[in-house]
C-alpha cells in the first residue's frame, strides 16, 4: 500500500482538511455500528446456534438471533434509564 | 468477492444522510480517504476471521483435537455469515426506528 507523504499532507488546503474531518466523522460512526454488529454476532451466535448440521439457519435460530439483539438493546436502554433516575 | 470488497464496498447502511460531504478533486484527500477505507476494511475482515475462528473451533472441534472436522467448519462459517446478516439487518432497523421516534 502506498503511504502518503508528509509533504502531501502538509500541502492540503483548509477545505480538503475539512473534507477529511467530515469523512472521518462519518466513517467513525459507521465503524461503531460495524463493531457493535461484530460483538452481537459473536455473542448471539454462541447462545443461539447450538448444533452445526447444515449451512442454513433454522427458523428458531434466526428468531433467537433477532430476539438476542432486541433484548440486549432493551436491557441497555433500561439500564441507562435506571442509572439516570438514580442521579 | 474478496474480504476487502465485503467490508470496503462503502455501502453505507446508516448515517449517510449528511450529504453535505463536499467532494473535492484534491488528489491527496482522495488518497487519504481511500487509504482509511482500505484500513477499515482490513480491520473488519480481521475481526470477522478471528471471531469465526473462535466460534467454529469451539463448536466443531473437541479435545484432544486428533481429528479435523472440515465439513463442520465450512457449515459453521456459512451459518456465521448468515447470522451476521440477520443481526446486521435487525440492528440497523432498530437504530433507524429509534432515530425516527426520537428514542436516541
Amino acid at each position: 500500500m502506498s503511504s502518503i507523504s508528509q509533504a502531501d499532507l502538509d500541502s492540503m488546503n483548509d477545505s480538503s482538511k475539512k473534507e477529511i474531518a467530515n469523512f472521518l466523522d462519518a466513517e467513525n460512526s459507521k465503524q461503531r455500528v460495524q463493531m457493535q454488529i461484530h460483538d452481537f454476532t459473536n455473542s448471539c451466535f454462541k447462545n443461539c446456534v447450538s448444533s452445526i448440521t447444515s449451512p442454513e439457519l433454522s427458523t428458531q435460530e434466526e428468531q433467537c438471533l433477532n430476539s438476542c439483539v432486541n433484548r440486549f438493546l432493551d436491557a441497555n436502554i433500561r439500564i441507562v434509564q435506571n442509572l439516570q433516575n438514580v442521579q | 468477492m474478496g474480504l476487502g470488497s465485503f467490508f470496503g464496498g462503502n455501502k453505507s447502511t446508516v448515517t449517510d444522510n449528511n450529504s453535505q460531504t463536499t467532494i473535492s478533486n484534491d488528489p491527496t484527500s482522495q488518497r487519504v480517504k481511500a487509504q482509511i477505507q482500505q484500513e477499515l476494511a482490513v480491520a473488519n475482515a480481521t475481526e470477522l476471521v478471528n471471531n469465526v475462528s473462535k466460534n467454529c473451533f469451539e463448536k466443531c472441534l473437541m479435545a484432544p483435537y486428533s481429528q479435523p472436522n472440515d465439513p463442520c467448519i465450512d457449515q459453521c462459517l456459512a451459518k456465521y455469515m448468515r447470522s451476521w446478516n440477520v443481526i446486521s439487518k435487525t440492528y440497523v432497523a432498530r437504530i433507524q426506528n429509534a432515530s425516527t421516534t426520537g428514542e436516541i
